[in-house]
């Protein structure tokens, strides 16, 4: 080969092989993924205790709980709204389902039905009035974040539900695989079924169409309402049994269980690629955020940073990951 | 009548602007003196907005070619601000409001410190506007907030806006579109105060009978050149008519002859639709026929009532009347309904009420239509890329694949798309709003043969279209509504753009004629 076109042939390999990488990069997901494999290898140099069975344990076990809401929430911000209840709603449906299975003398199956049923009635309510009434989901579901956690009072007299049937003991104490409990299966096959769901299905495509743009999706026959209000219900019984797996865990229907969880979900999955917008994002995007945030807490104790600085490492990595997905998309759209 | 100076205060010379190849402008000559008002008249499609927004510096100095002179000196502006700086101030013709803001905030919008600091005074605020309102002669009260105000009130106080800043000349564009009859007398006399005042004003309007009752003179646009320049000595309807129309560059379309014995696809009875917020006109009691295979035109000015006629059959605005498809009755509340009885609609703006942006192309095409693509729900990948590769042949929709965005298409390959979209499901009726704006040359044809493709399989097509030259030779049979109602009547060869212009001149003469005599 001579030299002019061993010249002229090295630019085309690179571009191809440039255009293929960015084609790689342009999946939501791999960004979040190669971040997140950079940060473990980050913390597991610093403190080799970071990839411990019993750390990865820990982490996998508080993602699974968080991670059924996750699940929910990318589904409803892709359909283009939020839920800020989902950890008051998680907390409720705990107490509610520990009080119908002691105080009500439900049998347990009962009693946990009864819990996502609570569940799925608060998501029907914030739906049908953001949807129906036109008040904004920010305004309606922080309002239920109060109004659950006043609820939770009010059902608790402030005292946790204590004991609890040893059937709950059971389902939280169970170790299928890994020290991994029935939580962790729960997650995991949800996931898989969501992600499905919005990708190949009827109704995935349909939900972006709502989040992407209300009227263009009314316009071609789409009934956006019933769209939201069934991911707004989706989230609330996924809150719900999120709340219940914590409480099977615990062993005991605490007043605490849930607090907080709102923000650690929309921010894990507004890392993981999630559109606040609406009508973009991916299940599996949504779950790796959360994950990717759990591994930074975790490795950041590993490591034995102060608490205070884990909450700010949080919040620098939330707007960072936004402010690379925002780049990203700018740089794709502006036509690479 | 004043006497008007002579000397022109602000004129325009040889301007000319092009927007990606296609000529805009051609070279247009205008002129105003103090103490006129100058009415700048033309299709739409003429020039006048963009001659407008030239003039008060939307499209900066250097993105045109041409002068504009202010008392003889040549200017540059870079912005509107800059324009206002110099005394050039513009009414759009969108009401831009602040509605939780008072009237008087709203007067001052921007410099609300009254240049003093950073300090808002409210009582001086109002004091301020209530002033300017005693001088013009409206009657609002500047404490309210605006959102308490009627349309018209509204466009006052967006005049008001212009005026605190003393323009020497004022543009207004199409100021009465919203306006009732007797709130257009309001603003007339607000007008002639400030032509006492010696204000040049540009008053952009379609209103002919507004022309003859306050301009002093007249500039029609056609094809981005000045057809005629007219004084109100020679105002006459006739002319004003004749020049908008004129005779364009014949183009062509394709051959189509009217069906004949073929059933009605669509009856229309008693069917009214409501304005939009803040528009008076809605549909009033409009009844018509489509017949299978036939191209029906629904003509008119912007705001007559057209697209809101095509989205009062299609169920995206609450209507009310009797719709018949096919000679069966239909109840049509959504546009699932209209959907399932065999209407499709083609929305006049892609980028607000047509593409899916988050999706790419064949999800753009298949999103509404994916139930004979799926089974149980799953829809099927093969199934759906064979049915989205075919569409895009079909209709020549030029994308690299169907995973491409949509945002990088031409505007006509996005219209071809929209077009795959609402073809998918072989309506019977296809309602057509605007379907060749924005696109070039080459696809407007295209869609053309489509729209008689289709015509000659039987489908049913109405069609909205702005530019009249195109609906004409296009349809079999026009309608023209003005004002929300059926004015006129005619099949291809029994008119043209001349016929139409006249019966919505007549229709909106009679109606100031009706609401003047109401008001005395």
């Amino acid at each position: 080969m001579n030299s002019a076109a061993e010249a002229n042939a090295r630019p085309g390999d690179v571009q191809s092989l440039r255009r293929r990488l960015i084609g790689f990069i342009a999946v939501g997901e791999v960004g979040v993924l190669a971040a997140m494999a950079l940060l473990v290898a980050f913390f597991w140099l610093l403190e080799p205790a970071f990839l411990s069975e019993r750390n990865i344990r820990a982490i996998l076990n508080v993602v699974s709980f968080v991670g059924i809401i996750a699940i929910g929430q990318t589904v409803l911000l892709v359909a283009g709204e939020f839920d800020l209840s989902v950890g008051s709603v998680a907390g409720l449906s705990a107490v509610v389902s520990a009080k119908l299975m002691t105080a009500a003398a439900l049998p347990v199956p009962l009693a946990l039905l009864g819990g996502v049923g609570v569940g799925a009635l608060v998501g029907l309510v914030n739906g049908l009035i953001v949807v129906k009434l036109r008040i904004p989901a920010f305004i309606q579901t922080l309002g239920m974040l109060f109004i659950g956690q006043g609820l939770i009072q009010v059902v608790t007299g402030g005292y946790p539900v204590y004991p609890l049937p040893p059937a709950i003991s059971t389902i939280g104490g169970a170790d299928l695989f890994f020290g991994l409990g029935w939580s962790f299966v729960f997650f995991i096959v949800a996931a898989i079924v969501a992600d499905l769901m919005l990708r190949r299905t009827v109704l995935g495509r349909n939900m972006y169409a709502t989040g992407g743009n209300q009227e263009v999706a009314r316009l071609v026959g789409i009934n956006t309402d019933a769209y939201k209000i069934g991911a707004f219900i989706a989230v609330g019984a996924l809150a719900a049994i999120a709340g219940m797996f914590v409480m099977a865990d615990l062993a005991s229907g605490g007043t605490s269980i849930g607090s907080g969880w709102e923000l650690t979900v929309i921010a894990g999955v507004v890392v993981g690629g999630v559109s606040l917008f609406g009508g973009a994002g991916t299940v599996a995007g949504g779950v790796i955020g959360i994950l990717m945030l759990k591994v930074v807490q975790s490795g950041l104790v590993v490591v034995g940073v102060n608490a205070n600085w884990q909450q700010i490492a949080v919040g620098v990595i939330m707007v960072m990951a936004v402010g690379l997905d925002i780049l990203r998309r700018r740089y794709f759209t502006a036509g690479a | 009548m004043p006497e008007i100076d002579q000397q022109p205060l602000f004129s325009a010379v040889g301007i000319a602007k092009s927007f990606g190849g296609v000529q805009a402008l051609r070279g247009v000559d205008l002129d105003v003196s103090a103490g006129e008002i100058h009415a700048l008249l033309g299709q739409n499609g003429a020039g006048k907005s963009t001659l407008v927004k030239i003039l008060n510096g939307v499209h900066p100095s250097g993105s045109y070619s041409g002068t504009i002179r202010l008392d003889g000196q040549p200017v540059a502006f870079a912005s509107p601000a800059a324009a206002r700086a110099s005394g050039v101030g513009y009414v759009p013709q969108e009401i831009e409001v602040l509605e939780q803001l008072s009237v008087a905030e709203n007067v001052f919008a921007g410099r609300t410190g009254l240049g003093e600091g950073m300090l808002v005074s409210q009582r001086r605020l109002q004091r301020h506007a209530a002033e300017i309102f005693e001088e013009l002669g409206i009657d609002i009260d500047p404490r309210v907030y605006v959102a308490a105000l009627t349309s018209a009130q509204r466009h006052l106080v967006m005049i008001a806006r212009a005026i605190v800043l003393r323009p020497r000349v004022l543009m207004l564009d199409e100021p009465t579109a919203s306006l009732s009859g007797t709130e257009v007398d309001a603003l007339f006399a607000v007008l002639r105060r400030l032509k006492a005042q010696g204000v040049a004003m540009i008053y952009i309007t379609h209103r002919l009978p507004e022309v003859m009752a306050i301009c002093d003179r007249a500039t029609v646009l056609r094809d981005g050149k000045v057809a005629v320049q007219i004084a109100r000595e020679d105002f006459d309807a006739e002319t004003f008519i004749f020049s908008m129309s004129g005779q364009r560059m014949q183009r062509l379309f394709p051959e189509h002859a009217a069906p004949v014995g073929t059933k009605p696809v669509l009856e229309v009875n008693h069917l009214n639709v409501p304005g939009h917020r803040g528009a008076i006109h809605g549909v009033r009691d409009v009844g018509f026929s489509v017949m299978a295979g036939e191209i029906v035109g629904l003509a008119g000015l912007l705001g007559s009532g057209r697209s809101e006629i095509l989205h009062g059959i299609y169920g995206r605005v609450a209507a009310t009347g009797e719709i018949g498809v096919e000679g069966k009755r239909v109840d049509i509340r959504t546009p699932r309904d209209a959907r399932a009885a065999g209407i499709a609609l083609l929305t006049e703006d892609r980028k607000r009420d047509g593409l899916l942006f988050n999706l790419p192309v064949g999800a753009n095409i298949t999103i509404g239509n994916l139930g004979p693509l799926a089974r149980n729900g799953l829809v099927r990948g093969g199934q759906e890329r064979s049915a989205i590769l075919a569409a895009m042949r079909a209709l020549n929709v030029k994308a690299s694949s169907p995973q491409a965005s949509v945002m990088h298409l031409s505007g006509g390959n996005q219209q071809k798309l929209l077009f795959a979209r609402v073809l998918m499901r072989a309506p019977k009726l296809l309602l057509l709003d605007e379907p060749t704006k924005g696109v070039d040359a080459a696809t407007r044809h295209e869609i053309y043969r489509l729209v008689v493709e289709l015509a000659e399989k039987g489908v049913g097509l109405l069609v909205v279209a702005s530019e009249l030259e195109e609906l004409i030779g296009l349809c079999d049979r026009c309608l023209t509504i003005a004002d929300g109602r059926i004015v006129d009547e005619f099949r291809r060869g029994e008119g043209g753009e001349e016929r139409v212009l006249r019966a919505v001149a007549a229709a909106q003469a009679r109606d100031r004629e009706t609401t003047m005599q109401a008001s005395q």
